[in-house]
């Protein structure tokens, strides 16, 4: 695997890749964070839980500059982000893999990969890129010249996290990528995250799905109505009776 | 032999037309507006045509005059269609971005710029009617030839640029197109630049063709390539293409019928029907995206 | 209170009509010169013109670019009735006797016909938003103008010959077809035989039915119709859900406008000291423009707005039809031909149009009224 960042590793690698201090986000005239403070270590894969609305999406979104910040502070690799734009964010490595997808539906699977790698246009890891991918998800090996439009719903999903490698990022960011996909995918593209992470991207990744987030991650965050409601590792997270009668059914 | 004659003419006339429905059809892509100026955009690329064409020596360097005219309003229209965009276009974007008049604040600037561009030409050039010199014997086949070359040149910018992929990524999806470091602004002002030259090519062939400038040819011509890029499917650019030809060659076949007026009470004739029958036109499909 | 509230519509109703039936009879003696008897009436008309296409572009938030289309639908039904009135009557002098036969019926045909082409072009407003609409409405307008300005047929029938001679639909689209050419093509219409359409519509006719118009307006849109409009504008799918029927206000919203629009143009179309002739190039895109104008720049929404914007794009355009003519500014051109004012007021109005949308794309006055608050303490 060679979808790590390449060029432009952490400048300080002992601080954490992602700080977010008191971050506080208005949306639509409601505060929708009420001052989240998280932090992800290089190499973790952390992850947000909590119930519908209770500002995971929010939170991702203004960390990659889509939403305006009302208030605190946001640091990736030691360098403050608050106010970028989100074209320049992609470029210094983070990258979000959106909510239900938003893959160009009109275009090829691979066109749809080769303008995740917009930002670099280096032909050669894009070739390199390219059959890492293949190698991850075979499934959309076969689909190269297919409309990105016909892939089912969890192919769709794989493909827009290759996408996002496509841009060799540091730290990727996933909006709920097991949302409405039949459970045997769910599985493999877990089993595709935990292989990106082994291969030196950080992640931090908003689930609903708390079972599997869990499972699949170091540590986690529970957000509930714009606050950082517990926090730990999942493990333990996952053994906590307050969370298994909130999220995972008694 | 009327009828084969009429079929070359609706061909010409139909890929000149096309040359225009791509401008409007591009800019609905990334901005989901109708560009009104696009029609005057053409016109004021027909006088720098005619301007450079006098000045390169007319009939004398008839090649010459014709390809160094179609080279410059192609340049000159691009920034044109730049300026276009930066003062009247993308400042109303910033401001009223998910406002409840989004809708209509394009709309009236959009028109407000044709209208400014239609009079300001009129102050400029006089309503004079300028007669274009007769640069080649038969300017149907040109005209045919360098339509298709056009389209031949935007599919390969489209398909395999990355500007092209920008743009198409962007049509589809804004925000995911930023996600992947598309760069909006550059972006719509090269798709306004690319379709305002192909605009310009559109115009010094047609005045090649029908031989006149004046302030107002904006209005006709651009209804038509509007109608043929609705029809075809807005925003759908293989559909401004056929939708183009198709114009074209209905035009010519209604000026085999005694009604000579029919072509412009045609077309929007058409436009209307195609409208409220199928408004996403010919190849336009409004796709679901599979949750 | 109710009773006190009729008491004074009905006062102020006899107040509009006896002055300007005085005005009617007077205003010869007051106003000597025709060309600002002419300002006047014109005046009122694109108010009318003004306040019925903001029912549309300000208040339903749809949006025509085709209101020159209704106006010449108005127009000429208008000068066709009352062409024909005219000539039942015996082809005297207009007189304001003769008048209150001519001018109610040929308005209430133009009023049914231009209400009809809004019903029609008010449903595809229920599939079809912002642009796309825009563009039919543009488009409905064009055809119109187009048909009128371009038809042509080789045989010499009278319309009632042909519409007698129907028997299917190529006789029928041959009737419609000299009926159409009948209305004088790029010339224009001026009446049976050219002897030019009768003008019977005074200021009495033009002032009592204008302000008529612009009260119902200001009615509609203090009412609970109005009320719904804003609602459908603002959130269509919500406003559905609480039981206001997005396909009944839409389309009512047209017709009234269309209607608004028929009898501004009759009145156009037979206005004492006008010309006696209707021309299919008044009702062209720069027409609509102007009616686009005069709404945006009082505000959408705002009928005060729309009034203000009608008086002042007519007396802009009059003053410069004025200016033009003079003779400075003839020997002008003649030293340079590119002085057109009209095209100047063009480029003025159309730079002030995009600076207003970038800087206020609410329009000078926005939704609010002159005189509101005044009225908005009395109502409660």
């Amino acid at each position: 695997m060679r979808v790590a960042h390449p060029v432009r590793p952490p400048v300080d690698a002992n601080a954490a890749l992602l700080e977010v201090t008191d971050l506080r986000v208005n949306y639509g005239g409601i505060a929708a964070l009420k001052g989240v403070s998280l932090h992800v270590g290089k190499g973790e894969i952390v992850a947000m839980i909590g119930a519908n609305g209770a500002g995971k999406t929010t939170t991702l979104k203004s960390i990659v500059g889509l939403l305006p910040v009302a208030h605190g502070s946001i640091t990736y690799a030691g360098k403050s982000i608050v106010g970028m734009a989100v074209e320049d964010l992609v470029e210094a490595g983070i990258s979000l893999v959106p909510e239900g997808r938003a893959i160009f539906p009109t275009l090829t699977v691979l066109e749809n990969l080769e303008l995740g790698a917009y930002v670099h246009r280096d032909k050669k890891t894009m070739r390199e890129t390219l059959e890492d991918i293949v190698q991850l998800f075979p499934r959309l090996g076969e689909r190269m010249k297919q409309e990105a439009g016909t892939l089912s719903g969890g192919e769709q999903q794989m493909l827009a996290i290759s996408r996002s490698l496509m841009a060799r990022p540091s730290l990727l960011l996933l909006d709920e990528p097991s949302l409405g996909i039949a459970p045997k995918l769910v599985q493999q593209i877990f089993v595709a995250i935990a292989q990106i992470a082994a291969a030196g991207v950080t992640i931090l990744l908003v689930e609903q799905n708390t079972r599997v987030a869990l499972r699949a991650s170091h540590r986690a965050y529970v957000l509930r109505t714009g606050e950082i409601a517990k926090s730990g590792p999942s493990v333990e997270l996952a053994a906590d009776p307050e969370i298994q009668a909130a999220y995972l059914g008694g | 032999m009327k009828l084969i004659d009429a079929l070359m003419t609706g061909l010409a006339q139909g890929g000149m037309i096309a040359l225009v429905a791509l401008g409007y059809t591009m800019v609905f892509g990334v901005l989901k507006m109708i560009n009104f100026a696009h029609s005057e955009v053409f016109m004021m690329a027909a006088y720098v045509g005619l301007f450079v064409i006098a000045a390169v020596g007319g009939t004398a360097h008839p090649l010459l005059a014709a390809v160094g005219g179609t080279v410059v309003a192609m340049f000159a229209c691009s920034l044109l269609g730049i300026t276009i965009e930066r003062i009247a276009y993308r400042p109303i974007r910033a401001r009223t971005r998910g406002s409840k008049l989004a809708r209509v604040t394009p709309l009236v600037t959009a028109l407000a710029v044709s209208v400014l561009l239609q009079n300001l030409a009129q102050l400029l050039f006089t309503a004079r009617y300028r007669p274009y010199p007769q640069l080649f014997q038969n300017t149907r086949p040109i005209i045919f030839v360098v339509a298709i070359a056009m389209m031949v040149f935007l599919e390969l910018v489209v398909k395999k640029t990355w500007f092209g992929k920008a743009m198409r990524a962007l049509s589809t999806n804004e925000e995911a197109a930023r996600l992947m470091g598309v760069r909006t602004s550059r972006t719509i002002a090269m798709t306004f630049a690319l379709g305002s030259s192909l605009a310009a090519v559109g115009a010094v062939l047609y005045c090649l063709d029908q031989s006149q400038a004046y302030p107002t040819m904006g209005f006709k011509i651009g209804t038509q390539a509007f109608v043929a890029a609705v029809l075809g499917g807005i925003g759908n650019i293989p559909g401004a293409m056929l939708g183009g030809l198709l114009i074209g060659i209905i035009g010519e076949m209604v000026k085999l019928t005694s009604y000579s007026g029919g072509v412009d009470v045609l077309v929007f004739v058409v436009l209307i029907l195609v409208l409220l029958a199928r408004p996403a036109g010919l190849l336009g499909t409004t796709r679901v995206e599979k949750v | 209170m109710a009773g006190r509230t009729w008491i004074r519509t009905i006062v102020l109703a006899l107040l509009v009509a006896a002055v300007s039936l005085a005005l009617d009879m007077k205003l010869a003696d007051i106003l000597t010169d025709g060309s600002l008897r002419q300002l006047l009436m014109l005046t009122a008309c694109n108010v009318l013109v003004a306040v019925s296409l903001n029912v549309i572009n300000g208040m339903a938030g749809q949006f025509s670019i085709g209101h020159a289309g209704f106006i010449g639908l108005g127009a000429y039904t208008a000068a066709v009735v009352a062409s024909q009135l005219h000539v039942k009557l015996g082809s005297h002098a207009p007189t304001l006797a003769a008048s209150f036969i001519v001018v109610p019926i040929a308005l209430l045909a133009a009023a049914v016909v231009a209400g009809a082409f809004g019903f029609l072009l008010g449903l595809p407003s229920l599939r079809l938003k912002g642009d796309y609409l825009a563009i039919v409405t543009l488009g409905f307008a064009e055809i119109f103008r187009l048909l009128i300005a371009t038809a042509t047929v080789g045989v010499q029938d009278t319309p009632a010959q042909a519409w007698s001679a129907v028997r299917g639909p190529g006789t029928f689209f041959h009737a419609l077809g000299v009926s159409i050419t009948a209305l004088g093509g790029q010339n224009g219409y001026a009446g049976p035989g050219d002897q030019g359409v009768p003008l019977y519509a005074g200021p009495f006719w033009i002032l009592t039915i204008v302000t008529l118009m612009v009260v119902l307006a200001w009615r509609i849109k203090f009412s609970g119709w109005g009320r719904a409009l804003r609602a459908l504008r603002e959130d269509e799918i919500a406003s559905a859900a609480v039981g206001v029927d997005p396909t009944r206000y839409k389309v009512t919203s047209f017709v009234l406008a269309a209607v608004g629009a028929g009898v501004a143009g009759g009145l156009l179309a037979m206005m004492r000291d006008g010309t006696p002739s209707v021309q299919p190039d008044t009702f062209n895109f720069q027409a609509s423009f102007d009616a686009i104008t005069m709404v945006i720049l009082g505000g959408s929404g705002s009928v005060t707005g729309a009034m203000l914007g009608g008086v002042f794009v007519t007396l802009s355009i009059k003053a410069i039809e004025y200016g033009q003519g003079s003779s400075f500014v003839q020997d002008l051109r003649r030293h340079a031909e590119w002085l057109d004012l009209n095209a100047l007021r063009m480029i003025l109005y159309s730079a002030l149009l995009i600076a207003l949308m970038i800087l206020r794309p609410e329009g000078l006055l926005g939704e609010r009224e002159l005189f509101q608050k005044k009225r908005g303490a009395k109502a409660s």
